[in-house]
């Protein structure tokens, strides 16, 4: 996927995996002003950008904590085009008022929008398995959560109070239904594109 | 729902399959995409749940720093919106000027730089009513109601937040020496106030006039704490 080398911006993924608050601060210093004024300039005001910001530096969190996040790039421009990005979704969403977009940042090179369509797809690949997981059953959901937070089977059979055969069981189906329900949307997806 | 084959693909994911059955296995695997596929699928969940459940406390702890950091920042910025008449400019510009007079060539003192910033701890929805009330009282300045107020809060919920104006509220109320306690544990911390902390210990050292101590501690703190121009000041102050 990468052969590119990584940039040494990479230090504020760290650091937001890390949840240090130096790194954190210096982000809001550095890099959000600019992010601020674009919303405010384009139908937005100051707290909708507070949240734009917040919900990227989530979104950067989780996709660095699954290790899939290494910067090719500055993180000033991938940062900026996230965010700007996110803030045109929004403002399509809710469209029907009249809406300015002042459209004049186009200087991207191509491994940052490499890198943001790769955030993007993550985005939108944790918002597709989170919707399905709601869709789950409560049990499923109970199973699934324990399985993956404490450290062994064992100790999930010994806190549901059933057998260790069980949650296996349980929880190979419940990812099994997952994966079902996952494939079916991809290939609705894939009839609707061509 | 095909039961068989997902309780196959998480065996073999965890690799529990005798070296036959797993010949056998991988050897369906090439033989049909669909299969294949899904087990990726599969896989990738797997490493979605993980991801979910696997992070989730340090995900919670993570985002509580984000909106500390963020209503502080977004806190900070604000009031240069707040538009100011030109009287008041020239009321402020002579004020200035006579403070200036008066501070020239002196030691600096503890009540230039004494000005704490408010406390907003609580939000929509949020319902502790002790806190509330700490807040408002630090608000209006009445620090000797607002200790014991933060101490009942404290001992339940201690975040570097509440340690911070809880400090704050003991130095202006001249208890110094619980007040450096409690900036001295938060200097050791890793949190957003850790330099707030370290520059209200400086302060506390001013308020007691020593100035060495204050400015040993000045030099400690790094150039991206956000009022340090405040710090540069003082240092030049000292000098």
């Amino acid at each position: 996927m990468t052969n590119n080398t990584i940039h040494p911006d990479q230090i504020y993924i760290e650091g937001l995996a890390n949840n240090n608050s130096v790194v954190i601060q210096s982000i809001y210093k550095k890099f959000v002003p600019k992010v601020v004024s674009y919303i405010r300039n384009n139908s937005g005001d100051q707290d909708q950008a507070q949240d734009v910001v917040q919900e990227i530096m989530i979104l950067l969190f989780n996709q660095a904590k699954a290790n899939k996040l290494q910067l090719t790039c500055p993180f000033d421009a991938y940062f900026f085009l996230l965010c700007k990005r996110k803030w045109l979704n929004e403002l399509k969403k809710s469209s029907n008022k009249g809406v300015t977009i002042n459209e004049d940042f186009t200087s991207n090179n191509e491994s940052t929008e490499e890198m943001v369509t790769e955030t993007e797809l993550f985005d939108e690949k944790q918002q597709l398995f989170d919707l399905m997981f709601q869709k789950l059953g409560d049990k499923c959901k109970e199973v699934l959560q324990l399985s993956f937070s404490l450290k062994s089977m064992e100790e999930v059979a010994e806190k549901l109070n059933v057998t260790y055969g069980y949650v296996r069981k349980k929880k190979s189906l419940c990812t099994g239904q997952l994966t079902q329900w996952i494939q079916e949307t991809n290939r609705f997806k894939s009839l609707k594109i061509t | 729902m095909n039961e068989e084959r997902y309780i196959l693909f998480d065996q073999y994911l965890q690799d529990e399959m005798s070296f036959e059955e797993k010949l056998n296995f991988e050897k369906q695997l090439s033989e049909d995409a669909e299969l294949a596929s899904a087990l990726d699928t599969f896989k990738e969940l797997q490493g979605q749940l993980e991801n979910k459940f696997g992070h989730e406390n340090e995900r919670n702890a993570f985002k509580e720093n984000l909106k500390t950091i963020s209503k502080s920042h977004f806190k900070s910025s604000k009031p240069k919106v707040i538009v100011f008449k030109p009287m008041h400019y020239a009321v402020a510009a002579s004020v200035a000027v006579l403070i200036g007079l008066f501070v020239f060539n002196q030691n600096p003192n503890f009540e230039d730089y004494n000005q704490p910033e408010n406390a907003y701890f609580t939000e929509r929805g949020d319902v502790n009513i002790t806190l509330k009330q700490a807040e408002v009282a630090f608000n209006a300045k009445k620090y000797k109601e607002a200790i014991p107020l933060f101490e009942l809060v404290l001992n339940s919920t201690k975040t570097p937040e509440i340690q911070y104006f809880y400090g704050i509220s003991l130095l202006e109320n001249d208890r110094i020496q619980d007040a450096e306690v409690v900036f001295n544990e938060l200097k050791t911390g890793n949190s957003i106030y850790k330099n707030k902390a370290i520059w209200s210990l400086a302060l506390s050292k001013l308020k007691q006039k020593e100035y060495d101590s204050c400015k040993a501690i000045l030099l400690t703190i790094p150039e991206d704490f956000e009022d340090f121009d405040q710090v540069q000041e003082l240092l030049n102050e000292l000098d």
